[in-house]
């Protein structure tokens, strides 16, 4: 199937889906339409495929990008800062050369060229597109087999935004930033793009007759030498798909395989329940939540949704929830906590039976009853603190069917059936936690999925594999030598985004069709279904995964829209107007009524629970740890290429371009470590190297190491190379902890590339006005506290000699609120911004340099020791003073007011001074010290916004309140001739924040929830007294402790 | 030449001063103050010119480079978002003011002693205020724009520079300071290339001299002339003495940034300039009246003169900094204390600050000596010392401030690259270059003031001995 054909049926289908977009005047800015405004999106594809074919497109450094002899030397992990272009950037031809060009330069002075630029308009506008006017389609994002509702812009055919699906259950209209970030892996020149087999070039013809030769051969004996390894998924499409083709090889196998596998909870609900049911959790009606191990707010399908009901009970007052989080490293759910107790991941187990232990003797937990010996026995000669757990019991016990206890992936069954059996025990089930069944294809996806395939291959029992699963030669427990066995497949068949570590080890290799480019469905942890709709053409010649499947039921050349299509027309029956339901799924992005009931009748046979833990719950021998945690960034490793993925902050260590060992100051101490020495690790007679960061928090006699870095795929430039591997040292059955590692200090340092080097927020010991302010929930209820006192001193009129500027007179003043309560950190808001508005990644290297060039960042402070710190998160992006330092020192009037109270930017006026920036108290001014957007391909370009001037060398940028989105609403307004109501202006970190923690509107609107927040009790101005008179106002965090713990302490 | 005659140096201000040794005609100090013009080029002036040349070949490099990468060649950041550039500039200006005080302010007072070195100053004025011009063009991010965007001139697109902009000052104050110095400096050579276009022997050197000298015939009409032009420039100069750096200051001062934000700055910047001054004029002054043969008219007195000018400036540049500390504390503002008494002193920085206050306050303290004052070898070398302790007082007020400022989040550690050392190696060789051309085409010290001052020294000497006749 070819590029065309595909393209014809997306037009084909097009009027079907739902455009959100009623603008029909252009707002457009000129000097930002990336790719030529009407060229169609597969030529500009093609183009984009000819003119850089050979390159590496995003980059970490300029050496990389040039990709100069000394960089590919360098490119390793050396990045020495300061000295570095000399080394990285002057070879000593081209310093010749440079000298040659420097004396003719000399005495001539330089020329500077503007771009030449092409516009091809449309010779036939398609229907349905004004240029200019963006569209929206939804669609959805299938991660872990789970999947999130989005709503994709575009822009004349090219998606350039990704955003959540407000109607979605799982999204409410927010999106991670691996969601957001879709959009620049989409236009990645690194794609692999050519079907081959044994490294020659195949058509797409050959490769289906080579599937169906092979099929009639294998299926001689029903297919016994058949195996397929998949991601995790529920679509309901694939499910059939994977049905059709056991009916045809009844032996074939199918194996699903994720690295970070939650199976534990489907086998934790067996344990439990006696089947495998999918827990879902409700934070919404939670007013106590334990959480042991659990990244709730930060990990998982259902982060988003979990974000926004966890925020929407942090409202201050009688209502508000309290957090418990016991986990060994520090997580953006642990920097939310009001109590965090610091424990190993092994002892999690231990934990949590101390905690049944201490709960079984009191009235109305008999049911608990048959786990008490196994509790008493296991807990007992602890090192936790037995006050916290004994408080913590008590208020569970308080908030019978309005707690909730809540485990995460890395833990195994066993504690995932003692917390179902806790909250059953506490009244919870059916309230905040209810099981329904479980919506994916395969239960088991984990280790010992993986194993059997690998024990099958060792046994010479496969002989063609189809691999659709993302790269699990890299993601493989060390122990399985996955990566060998493929070797000894004699056909192994990739479907792939990148040529990466399994590419190499396969035979066919076919790319894959990005989400945006594919057909397909997808269902949401609560089974809620979507259909998943391209946004355009492959760009690459991508196939979808369901067509490499349908290959083996002869239906290779159907292609997946008929076979999406022809699923869900049989699934509706032919009693209904297919059709209509078809144009309504897409339009809304969910299809209704397929989501899974809660289970009822759940109960939970403790006598037979205690039988089946003991044996689980062996004692871990007492030695340093090694824990493995998914990466904030690049996830298991599969988002390794995206750059904006790797230049995004850590939210904890700050940490971008890298993984790093991370230890307790304490255990480091012990070890005679620092930050940035690099050591040995040593784990079960495998080795590899990292580089050690002490992070505040983290628990002692034990060291985590974030998976999904030290690839060595060559078809991934940017991935490649970059940190260290942690699935070296990952075993099968120690896939998430596991102890005796020793770590052996090398003589060598490493250097990181953190976007915060420091800790506090006074890192001198200067007694400042906090930047981030929090208080506990008692001082914040009582009327007139010195709390009150110094946030009354942190806002209202500051002093001054000059008479403000009066805005009464005009119809809006753009203002926004941040709620530090809400705020988790989890960076959505920073890759919405990054996406909205063109932002450039600048590497690892000018990360170091302190370069980086996100609008908005997130500050993170830690508050407290170094053992047990609180965190408090603090997004920070131009405020819009009103007296605005950097305005007066411009000398070009590059930065100026506008009426409505927005601090602009001139670009084209801007001659790149920096005095703004000095003058900037906030420092969230970012300056283009290379050019950063200087080899964007035209392939990337096409993702581009239209709508935001994409910025040169020597210019100073920064947050624009997203005037672009003010200005196409104002359009709006004037066509209908009302004003621009409340809400209606969304900036795109406000949409992007799953748990509504921003808040953009009008101040003249008194209704406003600007308004309201701006007047809360808990609001503050950053840097009140310097009498900038900022927009932005803050909302101080409130901490809910518990009393008992709070007096302790 | 012979050595000073010690017992001469009374510090009596009613003794006369030795500004010239030895019995001198007219005639002698022509043959001897032009004889370095007209002697051929040396092998030390050679070696000196080639060194001098490679950096200024390094600084064509840098620029080039800075053109043709950006500023990202330069280890400049955000927070840190001036760096060596500024501070170049600064100090760079900061040494012309020794030039300008010497010829102008020195004049208006009547200090006789000035007469031998004023030339010499001026020069160094000069090149240093090209030196300087370089980096505020070059250290924008696009200074094919800078370059005229910050002129006032009446465009299609209706912008006007921002006038509330220290920075648009600074182009003014800055161009109107080289304009004035160019031309006090030209035209004080105007009697002394007439002497070289009389005395030359090639035709060809005379007509470029003939040119240059504008027709100077040295009637009375045209000395009258010349004098009150002279003055009259001197006048207009005097104020920009205080003028330059003051604005220069304001780059600072009218800012929010704690460090920057401060009143004092004014004076203490130009106290400041006039101390890097001197220092680099004795700098260059002691090798180059030994090497040109000058001793005669550049004293040990002359020496002596700039030691004090260097021990009065370094106290009030001393004062600056007690009272910039001072203030810190007195007006309780957390950011500044910050700054002054922890960033400053205790930070990543601190080796720079030290140093600073080592060279700039400790190093003077030796010129309350006359020992001190009249050794050659030790005024060479604090000179030195003063120019790196003036050099480090910019970075400490420009980096140091910037990289620790409000909120510790966006704090960052600075670190120069080869772009930013090659810019201030290579502008000392820009400096280095002009100053031997200089010193090689052009009297380094004013001859006809010399021979001026002989003659009213003489003319001063006469009614005393008559009178001691009595």
């Amino acid at each position: 199937m070819s590029c065309e054909d595909n393209h014809d049926k997306k037009d084909a289908d097009r009027k079907a889906r739902r455009s959100r977009a009623l603008t029909i005047v252009s707002g457009v800015s000129e000097a930002g339409r990336a790719g030529a405004a009407g060229t169609s999106a597969p030529d500009a594809a093609s183009d984009a495929a000819a003119d850089t074919a050979s390159a590496p497109r995003y980059w970490r450094s300029v050496a990389e990008r040039d990709r100069t002899a000394a960089w590919e030397q360098a490119a390793h992990r050396e990045f020495p800062p300061g000295a570095s272009e000399l080394n990285d950037d002057v070879s000593r031809r081209s310093f010749m050369q440079l000298v040659g060009v420097s004396t003719a330069v000399a005495g001539f002075g330089v020329a500077c060229r503007k771009p030449n630029e092409k516009i091809v308009p449309f010779v036939r506008r398609p229907e349905e597109v004004t240029p200019g006017n963006p569209q929206h389609f939804a669609t959805a994002h299938e991660l872990e087999g789970f999947a999130t509702g989005l709503v994709v812009e575009s822009h004349e055919g090219r998606p350039t935004k990704v955003e959540g699906n407000p109607d979605h259950p799982i999204s409410l209209g927010a999106a991670t930033s691996y969601d957001q970030a879709l959009v620049l892996g989409l236009y990645d020149e690194n794609r692999a793009r050519q079907i081959s087999r044994n490294g020659d070039p195949i058509a797409w013809r050959t490769f289906l007759d080579d599937v169906s030769r092979r099929g009639q051969a294998l299926a001689a004996d029903g297919g016994a030498k058949l195996r397929f390894l998949t991601e995790p998924t529920a679509s309901p499409m694939l499910g059939d798909l994977r049905r059709r083709i056991i009916e045809k090889f009844p032996r074939a196998k199918f194996v699903s395989y994720s690295t970070l596998g939650g199976e534990a909870g489907f086998e934790g609900a067996r344990l439990a329940f006696g089947r495998p049911l999918q827990p879902r959790q409700h934070f919404g009606e939670a007013a106590v939540i334990l959480s042991l191990d659990a990244d709730f707010l930060g990990d998982g399908p259902e982060q988003l949704r979990h974000s926004r009901h966890f925020a929407a009970r942090r409202e201050p007052g009688t209502n508000m929830n309290r957090l418990y989080v016991v986990e060994p490293s520090m997580t953006i759910t642990g920097g939310m906590a009001d109590h965090r107790q610091r424990l190993r991941g092994l002892d999690v187990a231990a934990f949590t039976l101390g905690l049944i232990a201490a709960l079984t003797d009191r009235p109305g937990f008999e049911s608990l009853a048959p786990l008490a010996g196994l509790a008493r026995a296991q807990s007992a000669g602890k090192t936790w603190d037995a006050k916290w757990l004994a408080a913590v019991a008590r208020d569970l016990e308080k908030n019978r069917g309005r707690s909730l206890v809540i485990t995460g992936r890395r833990q195994p069954a066993a504690v995932h059936a003692l917390v179902n059996a806790l909250n059953v025990a506490l009244g919870n089930l059916g309230k905040t936690v209810t099981f329904g069944a479980p919506v994916l294809v395969d239960g088991t996806n984990g280790a010992l999925a993986l194993g059997s395939l690998a024990e099958d291959i060792a046994a010479g029992q496969v002989d063609t594999l189809v691999i659709t699963a993302r790269n699990p030669a890299y993601t493989a427990p060390a122990d399985l030598k996955f990566a060998q066995l493929l070797r000894r497949v004699p056909n192994t068949i990739y479907h792939t985004l990148y040529e990466d570590e399994t590419a190499a080890a396969s035979h066919t290799l076919v790319p894959a069709a990005h989400v945006l480019e594919s057909w397909g469905d997808a269902r949401a942890v609560d089974g809620t279904a979507s259909i998943v709709q391209p946004l355009i053409a492959p760009l690459w010649g991508g196939i979808p995964e369901s067509e490499i499947l349908a290959a083996f039921v002869g239906d290779g050349d159907v292609g997946a829209h008929q076979l999406v299509r022809r699923y869900w027309k049989d699934r509706l029956g032919a009693s209904q107007d297919f059709n209509a339901a078809w144009e309504r799924w897409l339009a809304d992005g969910v299809i209704a009524g397929t989501a899974v009931p809660a289970e009822e009748g759940l109960a939970v046979d403790a006598p037979a629970l205690a039988g089946a833990l003991s044996p689980l719950l062996a004692p871990k021998p007492e030695a340093l740890e090694l824990a493995f945690v998914r990466d904030a960034k690049v996830f298991d490793g599969r988002f390794g290429n995206n750059a904006w993925l790797q230049e995004l902050p850590d939210p904890m260590t700050k940490l971008t371009w890298d993984n790093s060992l991370q230890i307790s100051q304490t255990t480091a101490q012990k070890l005679g470590l620092e930050t940035g020495d690099l050591v040995s690790v040593d784990f079960r007679q495998r080795k590899m190297e990292a580089a050690v960061m002490i992070v505040p928090g983290h628990v002692d006699e034990a060291v985590t190491l974030p998976l999904g870095y030290g690839r060595t795929g060559e078809g991934e430039a940017v991935a490649k190379g970059v940190g260290f591997n942690a699935n070296l040292l990952r075993a099968s059955d120690a896939l998430w902890f596991g102890r005796g590692v020793t770590l052996t200090k090398l003589d060598e340092r490493y250097k990181f590339g953190l976007t915060q080097d420091h800790w506090t927020m006074s890192p001198d010991g200067r007694d400042i006005p906090p930047p981030a302010v929090e208080t506990p929930l008692m001082q914040l209820l009582k009327e007139g506290s010195e709390f009150h006192q110094e946030l009354e001193a942190r806002r209202g009129p500051a002093a001054t000699i000059h008479t403000p500027v009066d805005y009464s007179s005009q119809k809006y003043k753009w203002a926004m609120a941040i709620d530090l309560n809400r705020c988790t950190g989890c960076n959505a808001c920073v890759t919405a911004c990054q996406s909205e508005n063109n932002i450039p990644t600048v590497g690892k290297a000018n990360v170091m340099k302190g370069r980086e060039m996100h609008w908005i960042r997130i500050d993170r402070y830690f508050s407290g020791s170094v053992e047990d710190p609180t965190v408090i998160t603090q997004p920070l992006a131009c405020v819009h003073c009103e007296s605005a330092p950097c305005e007066y020192v411009c000398p070009v009037n590059a930065t100026v007011h506008s009426d409505e109270g927005l601090n602009e930017m001139a670009y084209n006026r801007c001659i790149g001074t920096r005095y703004c920036s000095n003058n900037c108290p906030y420092k969230v001014r970012r300056f283009n010290f290379l050019e950063y957007n200087g080899d964007v391909t035209a392939a990337r370009q096409m993702g581009m916004n239209p709508d935001v001037t994409v910025r040169s060398r020597g210019i100073m940028e920064k947050c624009s309140f997203c005037v672009q989105r003010i200005e196409r609403k104002r359009i709006d307004s004037r066509i209908a001739g009302v004003p621009i109501a409340d809400g209606d202006i969304q900036t795109a970190c406000q949409q992007g924040c799953p748990s509504a923690a921003i808040t953009f509107g009008s101040l003249h609107d008194t209704n406003s929830r600007v308004s309201k927040l701006h007047a809360s009790p808990r609001r503050y101005d950053l840097l009140h007294e310097l009498g900038t008179r900022p927009r932005t106002a803050y909302l101080a965090r409130v901490r809910n402790p518990n009393p008992e713990l709070a007096r302790a302490e | 030449m012979a050595a000073p005659n010690l017992a001469n140096l009374s510090n009596d201000p009613l003794e006369p001063r030795v500004l010239i040794e030895g019995k001198q005609t007219d005639a002698t100090l022509n043959d001897s103050l032009l004889q370095h013009v007209w002697r051929g080029a040396g092998k030390g002036w050679w070696a000196c010119f080639s060194v001098a040349l490679a950096l200024l070949g390094l600084l064509v490099v840098a620029v080039t480079w800075t053109l043709y990468k950006g500023i990202g060649s330069w280890g400049n950041n955000i927070p840190v978002g001036w760096a060596f550039g500024i501070i170049n500039f600064v100090w760079w200006i900061g040494i012309g003011h020794a030039g300008t005080l010497i010829s102008a302010i020195l004049l208006l007072l009547q200090q006789k002693w000035r007469t031998s070195i004023n030339r010499f100053a001026e020069a160094m004025t000069l090149f240093a205020v090209i030196c300087a011009l370089l980096f505020p063009l070059i250290h924008t991010g696009r200074p094919w724009f800078a370059a005229y965007w910050l002129l006032p001139y009446p465009s299609t697109n209706g912008i006007w520079p921002q006038f509330k902009s220290p920075l648009v000052w600074d182009v003014f104050a800055v161009s109107t300071y080289f304009t004035v110095s160019l031309l006090f400096w030209f035209l004080g050579l105007i009697p002394d290339l007439a002497s070289l276009r009389d005395s030359s022997k090639s035709p060809i050197k005379r007509r470029i001299y003939g040119l240059l000298a504008m027709g100077w015939r040295g009637s009375g009409r045209h000395w009258a002339e010349y004098k009150w032009a002279y003055l009259l420039l001197a006048g207009l100069s005097t104020p920009l003495v205080l003028s330059v750096h003051t604005i220069v200051s304001f780059d600072f001062a009218v800012s929010v940034l704690p460090g920057w934000h401060t009143t004092i700055f004014p004076p203490y910047f130009v106290a400041g300039a006039v101390f890097s001054g001197f220092a680099m004029v004795a700098t260059w002054m002691i090798p180059a009246r030994h090497f040109l043969g000058l001793k005669h008219v550049i004293t040990i007195r002359h020496i002596e003169n700039m030691c004090k000018v260097m021990l009065a400036t370094g106290m009030m540049v001393t004062y600056g900094y007690i009272m910039e500390h001072f203030i810190a504390w007195y007006s309780g503002n957390p950011y500044e204390f910050s700054q002054f008494f922890r960033v400053r002193q205790r930070g990543p920085m601190a080796p720079v600050y030290w140093l600073m206050i080592f060279c700039n306050v400790l190093v003077p303290q030796l010129f309350w000596f006359k020992r001190v004052r009249t050794n050659l070898a030790i005024v060479w070398i604090a000179s030195i010392f003063v120019n790196v302790g003036m050099w480090c007082e910019r970075f400490t007020i420009v980096v140091t401030s910037l990289h620790r400022d409000f909120i510790p989040s966006s704090w960052k550690m600075y670190a120069p690259t080869w772009v930013d050392i090659s810019l201030f190696a290579g502008t000392i060789g820009l400096f280095s270059t002009l100053f031997l051309l200089f010193l090689k085409f052009v009297p380094a010290v004013a001859v006809t003031e010399v021979k001026e001052l002989r003659h009213e020294m003489a003319h001063d000497a006469e009614p005393r001995a008559a009178g001691g006749a009595h």
